[in-house]
Parts: structure tokens; sequence; C-alpha cells
């Protein structure tokens, strides 16, 4: 929280386009009181709001980004017009925070695609380089250090995933009578997290694709306890990460900077196959296990597999319908 | 109007024959040449860049091809050590032509190209053709909508010790692994 940048404190401000509408002589409301102390929620200014009437009616008048950034409105309800300002808000931010220049764009589902995942067992070896790919591409912090793939090694003939591994550490993969289970989100089509969210800051877009508005989350983890994939992860501290280590590539719904008290999860990399890229993960893995693409065109990988391979799909029985696909071949 | 010739289910089920092997037999992209596959360009890797001793006939033009099993010398030294494919029934000359060695044989005694490996490789493994003609096996470059490239059997297989070999993993961050063992048997 020290890290952000305090643009309009009433009393020492000295912004050029602010100074004009912040007199000194406003009351100093709690909404003010907040700004002083740095102590930032949304349930405070809230609080702050309802105490004052006067914080309310003068804080309009500043028009900072703190303020924009309290009462921006939900990602679906934004305008164009209003999406190009949050966005500008947000590469701010980034700036201010970390120093590094970053493009955030909001690319949107293509038409008629539908994203799907299929994973070659047979082939996977447990060597992790998805998961690290993943995490310099997601701009995963280095504190907390998370990774939305974890790879479990399992004995050879069971699909026991309690007595897998994640954190098996060896010279060499794959270690001999041991096969190789990755998981990540599955972008369910019955996502138990969108129905646990209470707030609707998770939902489905129209392509499969499972997305989250980071600045919409309260973190209430509802939805990290609803997933049986264990496929999300949450913000415990303020997210550190290496400046020479980000991507500016960045999309508002993926890989932007998050903060503290929210929840992230995999996209399959939206900001790219969006863009007709691969996903980090797939361009990275060298056995060749990971295949992507649109499960409605019949010409592509993952369609092919669907219908040729003998697929199966991680908790079946829970019919949470997922889009990430499992095989031997 | 004029009378139409009468389609009986014969002519269709000619026309579907045909159309049949007309698409399962043209598939065949040729080096560096891009081929339009329902509108998404695929391009096979070309394999003779790669290859550091290509020509082989530059140094074979005074050696003369033993066909025998023999200890290898020169910069074939390593692959008496090395080599691990088909037992001990194969050597050189069960793929590689020993009356042109710029080419390779197929297990027909067809020659192709060192660019066109893929088809030596499934003229025995004809189970992984279809599967890599498919996308289902292999790896592939490029853009899922868009120009991309698959690789060929020799980029990730050895042909002359094709198992893929074991490497050293990613370490998983320490900050993540927790303090009483999880998961342990």
């Amino acid at each position: 929280m020290s890290q952000r940048p305090v643009t309009c404190t009433k009393t020492d401000c000295t912004a050029p386009s602010c100074a004009p509408d912040c007199a000194p002589s406003a009351p100093a409301t709690g909404l003010v009181q907040l700004r002083r102390g740095g102590g930032t929620s949304r349930r405070s200014i809230l609080q702050a709001a309802a105490g004052g009437v006067a914080a309310a009616v003068a804080a309009p008048a500043c028009n900072t980004p703190e303020f924009e950034a309290y009462f921006q409105k939900h990602y679906k309800k934004l305008t164009d017009e209003e999406k190009v300002k949050v966005f500008a808000r947000l590469e701010e931010k980034t700036r201010q925070k970390t120093g590094v220049r970053v493009r955030i764009g909001d690319p949107p589902p293509i038409e008629g695609v539908h994203f799907a995942y299929a994973l070659n067992l047979s082939h996977c070896n447990g060597n992790r380089r998805c998961a690290e790919a993943c995490a310099r591409e997601n701009n995963l912090p280095d504190e907390p250090e998370m990774r939305y793939i974890r790879v479990l090694e399992l004995d050879n003939g069971s699909q026991h995933l309690e007595r897998g591994t994640v954190y098996y550490d060896r010279e060499k993969v794959p270690a001999p009578g041991k096969f190789y289970l990755p998981v990540q989100c599955h972008q369910c089509d019955n996502a138990p997290c969108v129905k646990a969210c209470p707030t609707g800051a998770t939902w489905k877009e129209n392509d499969g694709i499972v997305v989250v508005d980071y600045d919409w989350c309260i973190g209430c983890r509802y939805c990290q306890a609803a997933c049986p994939y264990h496929a999300r992860r949450f913000n415990w501290v303020e997210p550190k990460i290496e400046p020479s280590r980000i991507n500016p590539h960045q999309a508002y719904l993926s890989n932007r900077i998050r903060q503290m008290g929210v929840v992230e999860k995999c996209t399959f990399c939206l900001q790219r196959t969006r863009r007709g890229m691969y996903p980090a993960c797939y361009e990275v893995c060298p056995t060749g296990a990971r295949k992507f693409g649109d499960l409605s065109d019949p010409e592509s990988e993952v369609r092919q597999i669907v219908e040729n391979k003998r697929v199966w799909i991680l908790k079946e029985d829970l019919g949470t319908e997922p889009r990430f696909f499992y095989f031997y071949g | 109007m004029r009378h139409l010739p009468s389609i009986d289910w014969r002519h269709g089920a000619v026309a579907l024959a045909v159309g049949w092997l007309a698409t399962s037999c043209t598939w065949e992209p040729r080096r560096g040449e891009p081929v339009d596959e329902k509108e998404r360009v695929v391009t096979i890797e070309p394999r003779i860049p790669l290859l550091a001793t290509y020509p082989c006939s530059s140094c074979h033009a005074t050696r003369t091809p033993q066909p025998e099993r023999h200890p290898l010398k020169e910069v074939h030294a390593v692959r008496t050590f090395d080599f691990s494919h088909g037992d001990d029934t194969f050597w050189c000359y069960q793929c590689h032509s020993i009356r042109n060695l710029d080419q390779l044989v197929t297990s027909t005694g067809a020659l192709v190209g060192f660019d066109e490996a893929w088809k030596l490789c499934t003229s025995c493994h004809g189970d992984k053709l279809d599967d890599w003609k498919r996308g289902m096996h292999g790896l592939i470059v490029g853009e899922w909508n868009g120009p991309r490239t698959k690789l060929s059997c020799p980029s990730c297989h050895n042909p002359h010790h094709p198992r893929y070999p074991t490497i050293e993993p990613e370490k998983m961050p320490e900050t993540i692994k927790p303090l009483t063992p999880f998961g342990a048997k």
C-alpha cells in the first residue's frame, strides 16, 4: 500500500489539474482523512461516503485516479471511452509502481471461436517448462510466488490424485515408474467458481475463457474454495515483481499487474490467443504434449483429438464440463 | 427447362470415393512450399539447413561406404555408442541410401530427401503418420488460426536414438512448498 501513488491529499496537492478544485478549506471529512492515512479499501471509502455527504460532493471535483478507481463501473458496463480512460489510468499506475511502461489492451473474444486444450499424458514428462513460461508471460509475482500450472507426479498405472505430489524435485524427468499430470484452469462450461462469486467479478466469456476483473474482486476467495481443480490463486500480500521481468503486453482481463487481495487464474493467455497466437505454455512445451485450438473448427488439432482419441476429463463426476481434455497417444 | 440426367446413388458413391481418394492422397506439402489447407498455411520445417555435415557426398566422394556393421570413425564415431534404433538389426544403410548418400531410403526402397525424412520414418511407424498429419502428434509452431509450421520427426526424435531424452525439470519455487510434506505416500 505504501507504493500506491497518492496524487491528491487535499493539504499538499501539487497536481496542476487538481489544485484549483481542491481548496485547502474543504471540510476534512472521512474521505479526506482516509486519503491522509493511506488506508484505502472499498469498504472504508463507502463508510466515509455514508458519513459525510460533503465529501461525496467535493470528491468528484478532484477527479483523481484514486477516486476513479473507487467508483469504476463493472467491466461489462464500461463503454469504449471509459475503457480507454481506465486502461490509461492502470498503465500510469503500473508505471508509477514499477517504472515500466506497459500497454494494456482489451482483445475481445473472436466470434464463433471456442477455445479448448488437449494434453497428451503419454508425452508429458513433467519438466515444468509450461509453469515457468506461464509465470513470465502472465506477470506472476516473485513474491508471493505462485504458479497457475501444477504438475502432479503420479505412479504409473494409477490415478490416485491424493497420492501424487506437485513438489517433486528431481535431477532428470521423467522418473522411472511415474507419469505426470499438469493441472491448470479447465475453463469449465459449468464453472463452479463463477456460480460461487458473490460480486460477479468472474464470468465466462463467449469464447469459453473464464476471466476475473481484478478491480471488482473483493477477495472473499469463495471461487477458490469452489474450484475442484485448485486452479485459482490469491494474492495474500502486495505482489512484487522484478521490473525487468514484467511483460509489457498486457490485457485488462488477464496478465496486467494485480494488487493485493484479489484472485487470479489461468486465462489460456487470452492476451495472446485472442490475437491468434498460441498460449505460452503451449509454445514452450518441448515434448509436444500440449495441443490448443478452436473446438468449433473441424480441422483444428483439439477437435481432431476429441473426435479421434479417447479423451477424458478430470473429475468428470462433478459435472463441471471442462474445456481441458487429457488423452494418451 | 432442359432435361437433367438422372443421378442414382452409385454416382454419388463413386464421387465420394474419388473425393476421399483425392483428399487422402494429395496431402503432401513440400519443403518450404506453403500449402493452403482450408485457409491455413501449413509448412513442414526443412531439415537440411539444420544438418552440420550435409551433403554426405562431400566426404564420401573419397571415402567408400562400408555396408557391414563396423566400429565407426571420424564424425560418425559417436554413433557406435549412441546408436539405439531397431536393436541390433539396423545399420546405416537401413535408412541411408548406399547408392546416393545424399538421399534416404524408405522401407520400400524409395529414395526421399532429408527434408522429407518424415516419409522415411512413417514408412515403418505408420501409426504415427495419421496422428501427425492431423496435428495430434508432434509440434506445431506459428498461430492457431494462421500460418504455421509443422516440425518434422527428426526435429524432436534423434533418428539414431529416437526415444525422447530425460531432461532437467524447472524447480518448484521454494516458497510454494509446504513446511510439512503434502501428498507424501
